[in-house]
């Protein structure tokens, strides 16, 4: 459904900055996924959580880092809201996630969490 | 989870005293969890000093920056571009991370502004307990899951000594016997005969520095 963005207190030109430091690594990585799945049964979430295909590596990459490159970095506050549920509530970066055609995963969700913090956007501990 | 507590301001701003550009780094591992470390305190320890120089009449540049984890090089390097525009690193990881950060910017000085503290267990928010020291020498299956080298003031491995005060410790009224709590939870278990059992002395292998391989990696690092 159509939702009016409300970029208040979001620097997009940061976000696509950082997007830019990591453009070809993330472009490759976003075209070479194959969807095969073979990533989520090597993440301890994915199997802990009756193999809920929210915890698949794959999905959490493409919703978080395809997202925010889709978009070129044009996000409010609410998309990094539940990107940030996505990248730290359903991944520990354990790094232990396994691509056979070699995409870092961690690197690419260490990414997602990078924008997030840089815009203000990470767990609260002492809320939560 | 590694536990830490940071630093008086003082000592922090002492440490950072001789350095015009400094950047505090923060983590977004065990230090977050225990509120001591992550963004939000990077934030507050930064806004902090700040008062402080500005009440001292000192101009000096600090600035903030987490990363998810520094015991991780994968993590860590995103510093790298950053790093070497600043006179002075802090850091507000676990000992690990500052050592990591120190090795990896070897040119720049690094301060740690937490004293890592314990591995523990969550209490309640913001209060956590020491429950394990790392000893390397894990006895804890015939202890009734009590460590007696993190609860017993003299981490004997086969008390109790003859110092216990009532249900105490000689060192304190305050501070329960481990032992005798060992005692407790092998009885209740039917398990006494453990206590008999004679364990080895301790080698106190956290003495030196440790690198562990797990064993289906072995032929990974060792062939």
């Amino acid at each position: 459904m159509f939702r009016k963005k409300n970029t208040a207190g979001v620097n997009s030109d940061e976000i696509r900055a950082i997007l830019d430091e990591k453009k070809a690594k993330m472009k490759l990585s976003l075209k070479a996924c194959a969807h095969c799945s073979l990533c989520a049964e090597s993440c301890f979430l994915f199997m802990g959580h009756n193999k809920d295909p929210k915890y698949m590596p794959s999905y959490k990459f493409l919703n978080s880092v395809g997202v925010l490159y889709k978009k070129k970095g044009n996000v409010d506050k609410q998309d990094l809201g539940e990107m940030r549920d996505l990248v730290w509530e359903r991944c520990v970066l354990c790094t232990r996630c396994y691509c056979p055609i070699g995409i870092d995963i961690p690197d690419m969700l260490a990414l997602a969490r990078r924008i997030c913090r840089s815009q203000g956007v990470y767990p609260q501990y002492d809320r939560e | 989870m590694v536990k830490a507590e940071r630093k008086p301001v003082q000592e922090i701003f002492d440490a950072i005293n001789g350095y015009g550009k400094v950047l505090n780094v923060g983590c977004g591992g065990c230090v977050s969890v225990c509120l001591v470390g992550g963004q939000k305190e990077v934030n507050a320890l930064n806004a902090e000093l700040k008062v402080h120089l500005e009440k001292a009449g000192i101009r000096k540049r600090i600035d903030g920056y987490t990363v998810e984890r520094q015991c991780n090089e994968s993590f860590l390097k995103e510093l790298d571009s950053k790093a070497p525009e600043y006179d002075c690193l802090v850091s507000m990881a676990c000992g690990a991370g500052v050592q990591h950060m120190a090795q990896r910017f070897s040119k720049i000085p690094v301060h740690p502004v937490v004293n890592t503290v314990s591995i523990g267990i969550d209490k309640d928010l913001g209060m956590y307990e020491e429950r394990c020291r790392a000893c390397g020498h894990c006895v804890l299956g015939y202890t009734g899951g009590i460590c007696p080298v993190t609860r017993c003031a003299k981490g004997l491995f086969n008390g109790p000594c003859g110092g216990t005060n009532g249900d105490n410790c000689e060192i304190s009224n305050e501070i329960p016997c481990a032992w005798l709590d060992i005692y407790k939870r092998l009885k209740n278990q039917d398990r006494l005969g453990d206590i008999l059992k004679v364990r080895p002395h301790m080698e106190w292998q956290n003495q030196s520095p440790r690198t562990i391989i797990q064993e289906p990696y072995e032929r990974r690092y060792l062939a």
